[in-house]
């Protein structure tokens, strides 16, 4: 049970601020802070448990505040048709940039597959057919028919830089529309790669981590079979992958977020931006009258298309 | 000197200094030094005035905003390949001239008669130049289609698995040498000679391994991949023609040095034309170049070819 998990970790709530003396609240999920009082840069320090490993690297940010707003701006600006007016006149406001953490997870990867392999061969045919002068005559031709034959094997690889969120705040798709990160960039954590930054502790217990990141690489490892497999072409191909000499760590990602209130009454749209390639990635929300619009337009047209068909 | 600072507890490949994973397998390497760990926050402070610094993306480093003074964080290190250790020569200018000589004069009857005399050496320069050689153990997966258990079309899909020990696998890492030659001049170096200096200092053309540590992992992790391909062609596969060749590897213990390899380039002249010819530094028989042909002797043969075929075409066609 993770609620059980989560109290016998000791909750750290409130701590001084190492300069000022002021009290640091909200630490309860956090790995670096600054103060709001004297804006110093905090990194607390805790010992390592189960579901909140020490970082093992963390990639540093590239691009900073100014920049990041601006490939916001312009990629609402280049949002596209159907997306609400009042939406691409909306300014977004920059909530923070934060280290987000991530797993990076990697495995061995056995699976054993079973699929029908399609080779091609081609047999010459007689057919009867009329000619111009009308006359039936009887021709032949070449064509293309398929064998198809199963195929059982054993395929072995190694999975590399699956990466899968550990924060409750950020799921993974939304992760994922911002990947990839440059890993050949990637540091080893210490307190100064965060320091004077936000910094989250893991949220996600450990154990669900795993399964999304296993859930990924059995879905590369398929990927990957459909370009292993002979044959002209293939289908029904189905495979069962065990996992083994895993690896997983936890690693801090840059990450800008942004939030775009739009409308009063809508809550604000999340837009994260890649804090070290600078890749925007958000849903945009779209403007049903925009739709309505369009759709009436099409009706329309075919209308008139079919009204004057008919009246010839 | 090569830089391993451990071994891969997941895969076996040796770590070298700066990598924070395994090149191979992803696994992180074990840190420098251990932190203590307590429940503190926790300001770092500049070394040099005492002000909190803070985490800058412009320099990708903690900078204090006072002194400017930058703290060193440490990072993935991408340094140039360097040769660990040298090969010496054991043949002599001379003996490579001498080579090139019984070359030309055994390249059979196609060439022009006086090759032998009248060519004469133009240049002659020892050279080192650069490769990589790896040992590594290896699973290969592979599928195939080959003919044989083929039934209406002339292809069967095929698939199976393998476990391979490559030894001393040579990646020519060498701009001065084309990749055939490369091969044709390593045949038979022997690599247990390598030794930390070179032999032969002067007049020696030394090549630099001109990449990076992380471009020079793909180009032998490229050369892996080529050489499982080829061994899975040359051994698994049934049949006698096959194609859509896959392979996968699983590597473990993957180890590799950086060489100076020896080698004599030359170039002689025959009639105003200049041809070249690669010798390796260690054994007279892996040589390789060019040589002329004669026109003359070509065109009799074919001349003599067509004649002897109209004769017997004739002889035929008298008899009946």
């Amino acid at each position: 049970m993770p609620t059980a998990e989560m109290t016998t970790e000791p909750e750290l709530q409130e701590i001084a601020c190492q300069s000022c003396g002021a009290a640091l609240t909200g630490l309860s999920g956090m790995l670096a802070t600054i103060c709001p009082y004297c804006a110093s840069p905090s990194v607390i320090q805790r010992p390592p448990s189960k579901n909140r490993p020490t970082p093992t690297f963390a990639i540093g940010f590239v691009v900073d505040q100014e920049r990041a707003t601006q490939l916001v701006k312009q990629w609402i600006g280049r949002a596209h048709w159907f997306a609400r007016s009042d939406f691409k006149r909306a300014a977004p406001d920059c909530t923070r940039g934060v280290y987000l953490p991530a797993y990076l997870y990697g495995a061995v990867a056995d699976t054993q597959y079973s699929a029908s392999i399609g080779e091609n061969y081609t047999e010459t045919e007689t057919y009867t057919t009329t000619d111009s002068k009308g006359k039936r005559v009887t021709r032949t031709r070449t064509v293309t028919k398929t064998e198809w034959r199963n195929l059982e094997g054993q395929h072995s690889c190694y999975v590399l830089d699956v990466i899968v969120t550990a924060s409750k705040g950020t799921d993974n798709d939304s992760l994922e529309a911002i990947e990839p990160f440059d890993l050949r960039a990637l540091r080893r954590y210490s307190p100064s790669i965060i320091t004077g930054w936000l910094a989250e502790l893991p949220s996600k217990d450990q154990a669900t981590c795993f399964q999304l990141a296993h859930g990924e690489t059995i879905a590369k490892v398929g990927s990957q079979l459909k370009h292993f497999m002979p044959g002209d072409s293939h289908q029904n191909l189905e495979h069962r992958t065990q996992l083994s000499r895993e690896v997983i760590d936890l690693v801090l990602l840059p990450i800008w977020c942004f939030a775009v209130r739009y409308d009063e009454n809508q809550p604000p749209v999340q837009i994260l931006v890649n804090g070290q390639t600078g890749r925007v990635a958000g849903s945009v929300p779209t403007s049903t009258t925009k739709i309505a619009l369009v759709v009436g337009a099409v009706l329309l047209f075919i209308a008139a298309i079919v009204l004057l068909s008919a009246m010839q | 000197m090569p830089e391993i600072i451990s071994v891969c507890s997941r895969c076996d490949t040796p770590l070298e200094h700066g990598d924070l994973r395994c090149s191979i397998c992803g696994q992180s390497s074990p840190p420098n030094e251990t932190t203590k760990q307590q429940v503190a926050a926790k300001i770092l402070r500049c070394k040099g005035c005492g002000a909190a610094v803070a985490f800058d993306p412009e320099h990708q480093a903690p900078r204090c905003s006072f002194c400017d003074g930058i703290v060193e964080i440490e990072t993935i290190v991408d340094p140039m390949e360097q040769t660990e250790a040298y090969l010496p020569f054991m043949l002599t200018p001379d003996d490579a001239q001498r080579a090139l000589r019984q070359w030309l004069g055994s390249l059979g009857w196609f060439r022009p008669s006086d090759l032998t005399s009248a060519s004469h050496v133009d240049d002659l320069h020892p050279l080192y130049w650069v490769a990589w050689v790896f040992d590594t153990e290896c699973k290969i997966s592979w599928a195939a289609d080959s003919n044989a258990n083929s039934r209406r079309s002339s292809w069967a899909p095929h698939s199976g698995q393998t476990d391979v020990v490559f030894q001393n696998i040579l990646v020519s890492a060498s701009r001065g040498l084309s990749q055939a030659e490369a091969v044709a001049v390593s045949q038979r170096l022997d690599l247990r000679t390598a030794r930390a200096t070179p032999n032969l200092e002067d007049g020696v053309t030394r090549e630099q391994f001109d990449v990076q540590r992380s471009q020079a992992r793909r180009q032998v992790r490229d050369a892996l991949r080529l050489m499982a391909k080829k061994h899975v062609e040359g051994t698994q596969i049934p049949g006698s023609s096959f194609r859509n060749v896959h392979v996968e590897t699983v590597v473990k213990g993957l180890t590799t040095r950086r060489l100076s390899l020896p080698a004599y380039v030359m170039a002689y002249r025959y009639h105003d034309q200049l041809y070249r010819v690669v010798i390796s530094g260690q054994n007279s028989q892996d040589l390789t170049g060019t040589a002329p042909y004669s026109t003359a002797k070509i065109v009799l043969t074919i001349c003599g070819a067509v004649a002897l075929a109209l004769l017997f075409l004739m002889v035929i066609a008298a008899a009946q």
